[in-house]
């Protein structure tokens, strides 16, 4: 019994600490997919190039000299979110913002089609040009916290949690980076500019607002938001030029788990995510994680089309 | 204050606009009738960068205003308020008229402006925190109204307000444009089919037909034209 316990209690805080940076990867994707309705399948390249970019900063570009192995992988990580949303931010303007923004209502299907087929070209270019450049070794950020923990209690019956510190700093940065995207979305100019964008192009432009900008921004933001997610990854998994095919497919049904349009949704859907994949493991072998998170996910959207934080309201 | 030389524009080759030329000058209130398909609509679209023009200038206070990016015009001093409102369904009423203060003049007149239209359209106040998609339609006419005025316009352009409400809105947010009107000296350019309420209210007369101006004048000259009795007050 006091085992049994134990052993719910370590899955449940292994599954809130993953979750936190499964739902950061979300939020990304919920202000590029969620908010802007442009489909990204080349999201989670993005994010490997994040985990990369980080990687690099690290270990060739002199943070660990600087801020050594403890802090530096975590330094390297927040360096890398900007320099992937200049990324992000450039890939638009050369190549998304020809289907997407103002250029939408000229094409069908808002575009979405032309953006699935541009994406997913973009997906595989990464991957094979990852490939060329970072070769298919196993590379991994790694910090003298990755395999150190925190024992909390013991508590009742004597039972202790343990708590691996990288994954306990990655929980935090992912929560701090989300409440300040969640404020810049909801509260500031710009935020509620980008929404407007996205609900209305052509009104928006009535407004005064430049939308293709607008969506550039947001699809900058949004890079960056899910490279730094990558990079907190790293600290614990190891990743190769394909590992953005294994988490783009969870970055999808945590948005629309969360519920289209909301950033904290995205983030409660990743969450959720990540809490399932841990929880079955008490129950369930290793190799069904993944077939367990999409049986919930259905069960969720079964009862709860819109998703967590979905309105059901009308877009024209 | 804008000028409209032959203006010609359309969305594929056959033009909708067929050299069109329209003056509206400082405090004046210029309306624009006409049936359906007539280009009235085109217009309001051409002038606020949506469609190009194939031939003709626009001028808005000596500027042309064709070499100014879309985005720019309304910074200029120009509001539209679109045909169908188009309010931005997801975000609250006060994020929408914050929207229309997204120009530079809107941003610092914010605080006197919102109290004014707080005061000419008193429902938005009473709605601020609710989702403009939820509005009625009539709600959602007077959002994009004083979405517009939000912006501290020199022309406020309005596309059709009465379209698709019931009469008595109609005559309601017509009698609130003509108060906010006299109130604020406001140039307004207005489009509309309730040909008799609009020629009513307004200094000068447009009647558009087919892409061209059919006939125009003060609005005397315009009520006592008999092909304008005829076909629009049914008289």
């Amino acid at each position: 019994m006091t085992a049994a316990l134990e052993g719910f209690l370590q899955a449940l805080t292994a599954g809130l600490l993953i979750g936190a940076v499964y739902g950061l990867m979300c939020v990304g994707l919920g202000l590029i997919f969620g908010v802007m309705r442009v489909i990204n399948f080349a999201q989670g390249d993005f994010m490997m190039l994040g985990m990369y970019a980080a990687f690099y900063f690290f270990t060739a570009l002199g943070v660990q000299a600087t801020f050594g192995n403890t802090f530096g992988p975590f330094v390297a990580i927040l360096l890398a979110g900007p320099v992937l949303a200049v990324f992000g931010y450039a890939i638009h303007l050369v190549l998304i913002s020809r289907v997407s923004g103002t250029r939408t209502t000229s094409l069908e299907g808002e575009g979405h089609y032309a953006q699935l087929i541009l994406t997913l070209g973009i997906a595989l270019i990464l991957q094979n040009g990852g490939l060329i450049v970072f070769g298919s070794v196993l590379a991994s950020i790694r910090t003298p916290l990755s395999s150190s923990a925190w024992e909390l209690g013991p508590l009742l019956n004597d039972i202790s949690v343990f708590v691996n510190k990288a994954r306990g700093i990655d929980a935090v940065v992912s929560l701090v980076t989300m409440i300040l995207l969640t404020l810049l979305i909801t509260r500031s100019r710009l935020g509620k500019s980008l929404r407007a964008a996205a609900d209305n192009p052509t009104a928006a432009t009535y407004m005064g607002i430049d939308v293709d900008r607008a969506h550039r921004v947001a699809f900058a933001l949004g890079t960056g938001i899910t490279a730094i997610a990558g990079g907190l990854l790293a600290t614990n998994y190891p990743f190769h030029p394909f590992v953005g095919v294994e988490y783009v497919i969870v970055m999808y049904a945590g948005v629309v788990l969360g519920g289209m349009g909301s950033i904290i949704g995205a983030f409660w859907g990743g969450m959720t995510i990540g809490l399932v994949q841990q929880m079955s493991t008490l129950v369930l072998p290793t190799q069904l994680q993944n077939a367990a998170i999409f049986v919930v996910f259905l069960l969720i959207i079964f009862f709860r089309p819109q998703g967590f934080f979905g309105r059901m309201v009308e877009r024209t | 204050m804008l000028h409209i030389e032959g203006l010609t524009a359309g969305y594929s080759a056959i033009p909708v606009l067929n050299g069109i030329s329209i003056k509206v000058e400082h405090g004046q209130f210029v309306a624009i009738v006409g049936p359906n398909g007539a280009g009235k609509t085109t217009l309001f679209k051409t002038i606020s960068g949506i469609v190009r023009p194939s031939a003709g200038t626009i001028t808005f206070e000596g500027a042309d205003l064709l070499s100014v990016h879309p985005a720019r015009r309304p910074h200029l001093g120009i509001a539209h308020v679109p045909e169908g409102r188009q309010v931005f369904p997801s975000l609250t009423v006060m994020e929408n008229l914050e929207m229309g203060a997204m120009t530079e003049a809107g941003h610092r007149d914010w605080k006197r402006n919102i109290e004014r239209i707080f005061e000419w359209l008193p429902v938005l106040a009473e709605r601020r925190d609710q989702f403009a998609g939820t509005l009625s339609g009539g709600q959602q006419q007077m959002l994009a109204i004083g979405r517009g005025l939000a912006s501290s316009p020199k022309l406020l352009m309005l596309d059709e307000p009465s379209m698709g409400l019931a009469p008595t809105v109609a005559d309601f947010i017509f009698e609130r444009l003509i108060e906010i009107r006299r109130q604020s000296k406001l140039t307004i350019l207005l489009v509309e089919q309730r040909v008799a309420e609009a020629l009513e209210s307004a200094d000068h007369g447009y009647v558009l037909e087919a892409g061209r101006v059919a006939l125009e004048g003060n609005n005397e000259t315009l009520r006592a034209d008999d092909r304008v009795r005829k076909a629009y007050l049914g008289m």
